[in-house]
């Protein structure tokens, strides 16, 4: 593995690297299999042969792709709300006097600091005050007030590694301030607005913690996945699992793959 | 440094106005305000009039003067009846204004919220910061030697497909990776078929071994759920170490332990700081996971707790107490990071 360490130090880390991938996948590999299992209890034993029966189960459910369209929806109108909420701090934390800089951002990450149960709960108390009960809104609000957060934060990467002499160009130049964004941080925010869109979307629709507290009598496809997981189980949880597991390794790797080709920045 | 912030001087003052607009709305409505409503809120409570029991006695003995009267007035000559009406007007009066009085709480500032926490709800709490620490601690121990495994390992192939295959197991939902580890600890879970099969027990005669009625079942389940939360911020920090330095002190006759203390482990650290909290805050504040892996004996997680008081207890007061609780434990155990390592909020987050 390295070339620093002695064989059999070199053995012991292997050994518990290995240990450590088996941990992790295996439980993961036991619930893919338990999903072309024909018996109704998500177990491998007893094994009543294989089948597909639990995938079709999905499709037919009503509320999980009710929730589906729900978490959908609201994973697309977080994001709206997240980037440009993100750009606008990232944009006061970078270009702001010294003072002004720290104490915006010392605020704006405080959220993801603070766990995600706690930001539906206040959310929840405030809008009520003020009239609005739980619902699809305040869960909107909640999951907005930290996913905004992490879009801030990978806008500030993005512009902590830009030339400020490109602006300064631009202006010397005549150029208006609006063009100025538009012609010159725009596209070079490009590549980080369309990151921080992408993770904001899969955080909105990832997000347990917060929304259940958050959403009232409402439901996501997540939360509706939480509210099946302790009693009544079946294997459809599984082959359910079994998409998810998928659709993550292929992001994944497919993100790798993207990470290598492009030349290190 | 003072004047036009770059902001206003690069993009004018209509653009600088928008983002501040922006971002004082985000702060204020989603942050601030509810956080301050929360807060508020676990501050107060809705409480009996203290005079509760004696108003009753008054009212009851007004019903007794009431009836009295009216039966007075039936048998009253008619020049005093209209006087009598308006006694008996005046008396229900009283008794429908005593009664509002009686039957309507008022608005009590105070700590009881807090105060009041039940000996079990006070051993809930703790149990569940204690459990969160252990989880972080052991997190700590484990990935430490996977995120060099990973940084060090020499070859740039062997690290990308070492950190992609984590990454699956990292990014999938919560609840569902939960569910996968409920898969080995169910009933006819992986450890219970493993048992019957080797004979020890009889899976069709209930002999089942019920690993999910004990408090450790959820343990492991945070440290299964929240582990690798560790392993990318210690990578990301390790990556940014100049491995030329790890030479020089082998060179210079250093242990390999020596090497970790002083050189590694302290280029680590903003990666520790972010992972621990990262850890700490998700196992803390973590519903997921007790929801999925306790069967009830196993006891709460205090996130538990605070649902059933807004949920199913409707007593928002005292849910967001435990809620402010739980807040101000996680903050104190981010500035405790912090103080330790000291790291700045800045260093943690590049």
């Amino acid at each position: 593995m390295s070339d620093r360490l002695s064989p059999a130090a070199d053995l012991i880390l292997k050994v518990y690297l290995a240990l450590f991938f088996v941990y992790m996948f295996l439980p993961l590999i036991v619930m893919v299999i338990a999903a072309f299992n024909a018996f109704q209890y998500p177990a491998l034993s007893p094994w009543k042969g294989f089948t597909l029966e639990w995938f079709p189960r999905l499709v037919e459910d009503e509320r999980l792709m009710g929730g589906l369209a729900t978490s959908i929806l609201l994973g697309i109108c977080v994001t709206a709300a997240s980037v440009p909420l993100g750009l606008a701090g990232a944009l006061i934390v970078a270009r702001g006097t010294r003072r002004t800089s720290g104490l915006f951002y010392a605020m704006l990450v405080s959220p993801i600091l603070m766990p995600g149960v706690v930001l539906g709960i206040s959310t929840l108390v405030f809008w009520r005050e003020v009239g609005i009960s739980g619902g699809l809104f305040t869960a909107g609000a909640a999951q907005t007030s930290f996913i905004a957060s992490y879009c801030m934060l990978m806008i500030l990467a993005r512009l902590a590694r830009q030339d400020p002499v490109l602006e300064e160009a631009a202006l010397d130049l005549g150029a208006s301030p609006w063009f100025v964004f538009r012609r010159v941080t725009l596209p070079f925010l490009a590549p980080a607005l369309g990151s921080a869109a992408v993770i904001a979307f899969l955080q909105s629709f990832e997000n347990y913690n917060t929304t259940v507290f958050a959403i009232g009598s409402g439901y996501t496809l997540v939360t509706e996945i939480g509210a099946r997981l302790r009693f009544g189980l079946t294997p459809a949880i599984n082959a359910l699992g079994v998409i998810f597991l998928l659709v993550t390794a292929v992001a994944a790797i497919g993100f790798a793959i993207a990470n290598r080709r492009k030349p290190a920045a | 440094m003072s004047g036009p912030s770059d902001l206003v001087r690069i993009y004018g003052r209509a653009f600088a106005a928008a983002c501040w607009l922006l971002v004082f709305g985000w702060f204020t409505l989603l942050v601030l305000v509810p956080q301050v409503t929360m807060v508020d809120q676990s501050l107060w409570r809705m409480e009996q009039p203290k005079d509760a029991a004696q108003l009753t006695l008054d009212i009851d003995r007004l019903y007794n003067d009431l009836s009295v009267m009216k039966l007075d007035r039936a048998d009253a000559p008619a020049d005093k009846q209209a006087a009598l009406d308006a006694r008996i007007a005046e008396t229900q009066a009283a008794i429908r204004e005593m009664e509002t009085r009686e039957t309507q709480p008022r608005k009590v500032y105070g700590p009881e919220n807090y105060t009041r926490m039940s000996g079990l709800h006070a051993e809930i709490f703790l149990r569940t910061l204690a459990f969160a620490a252990l989880t972080t601690l052991i997190a700590l121990v484990v990935c430490y030697p996977i995120a060099c495994a990973a940084a060090f390992a020499g070859k740039a192939t062997t690290t990308a497909v070492i950190l992609t295959a984590l990454t699956i197991p990292y990014a999938i939902n919560e609840l569902l990776r939960t569910y996968a580890f409920l898969m080995v600890l169910d009933y006819r879970g992986v450890i219970n078929t493993a048992l019957s099969w080797i004979g020890i027990i009889d899976l069709d005669r209930d002999q089942a071994i019920p690993f999910l009625e004990s408090q450790a079942a959820v343990f492991a389940g945070l440290v299964y759920a929240y582990v690798l939360f560790m392993v990318f911020p210690i990578y990301n920090a390790l990556e940014s170490l100049d491995k030329s330095q790890i030479e020089a002190a082998r060179d210079l006759g250093a242990s390999s332990l020596r090497t970790h203390w002083r050189v590694i482990i302290p280029h680590a650290k903003p990666g520790l700081a972010v992972g621990s909290i990262m850890v700490f805050m998700l196992s803390a504040g973590s519903y997921a996971v007790p929801r999925i892996l306790s069967r009830g004996l196993g006891g709460d997680w205090f996130t538990q707790l605070i649902y059933r008081q807004f949920f199913d207890a409707h007593n928002w007061n005292i849910g967001s107490a435990y809620s402010v609780a739980l807040l101000i434990a996680c903050l104190v155990f981010v500035a405790l990071v912090m103080k330790i390592t000291r790291v700045g909020l800045k260093d943690m987050v590049r």
